[in-house]
């Protein structure tokens, strides 16, 4: 999970790997991922969120691609 | 509130203060348990992917956002500078402890240097971009790697 400057340099990386480019997710995009993930870790009664919830988090920042699904088999 | 909560409290509150792993002796002591205690709870959270240890069992590699080792993408926070352990983290490390931060990192390609500001509303605009290769239903399966 890396920060790149330009799509350019993110399709230079995964050429140089020979592996496929992924979804690509903005700053902002990252930032409300950060949000729903931890900014209740500190709490007591932080978790981590489940599939469903996950799915749901990435949805609505906008990042709907089978990538994102943490039970597909489709990656596997 | 139960044992596993508390020491994760614990563990998650030694990260903040800090901005180091907590030794498990220092768990222990702050908890008044046993070493085994808090060896058998670490298991119980790992298993529960709330930390990743070592392979001796006891040493915190990450409790997410917090790397318990050195890593590229640094987050400073007032006269604080924490590890991450990869960009989602970096960005995870204001939104846990919910304080301004300024995010050092690099681009993963050309090595440019990133400096972004993070205020508790959120990240100054940029252009970066974030990408990850291994897809959410492998994250857990080598998170280091992811």
């Amino acid at each position: 999970m890396l920060f790149f400057r330009s799509e350019d340099l993110v399709k230079a990386w995964c050429q140089a790997r020979g592996v496929p480019l992924r979804p690509l997710v903005t700053i902002a995009q990252l930032w409300e991922l950060a949000v729903a993930w931890y900014a209740s870790r500190l709490a007591p009664d932080a978790r981590r969120p489940g599939p469903h919830e996950m799915r749901r988090i990435f949805a609505r920042v906008g990042l709907h691609d089978p990538f994102w699904d943490p039970q597909t088999d489709a990656f596997c | 509130m139960d044992f596993d909560t508390k020491l994760r409290l614990a563990v998650y509150r030694h990260f903040a203060n800090t901005t180091r792993a907590p030794l498990l002796a220092q768990v222990a002591a702050q908890l008044a348990c046993s070493l085994e205690d808090v060896r058998l709870a670490y298991g119980r959270l790992r298993a529960n992917r709330v930390l990743l240890l070592e392979p001796d069992g006891e040493t915190i590699r990450m409790a997410p956002p917090f790397s318990g080792v050195p890593t590229q993408h640094e987050v400073e926070v007032g006269r604080q500078t924490y590890f991450a352990n990869c960009a989602w983290d970096a960005l995870g490390i204001p939104a846990a402890l919910h304080q301004d931060a300024v995010v050092h990192s690099s681009c993963g390609q050309s090595g440019a240097p990133l400096s972004l500001h993070v205020g508790t509303a959120g990240p100054e605009p940029s252009q970066w971009l974030f990408h990850c290769q291994v897809p959410a239903a492998r994250w857990w399966v080598d998170l280091v790697f992811t």
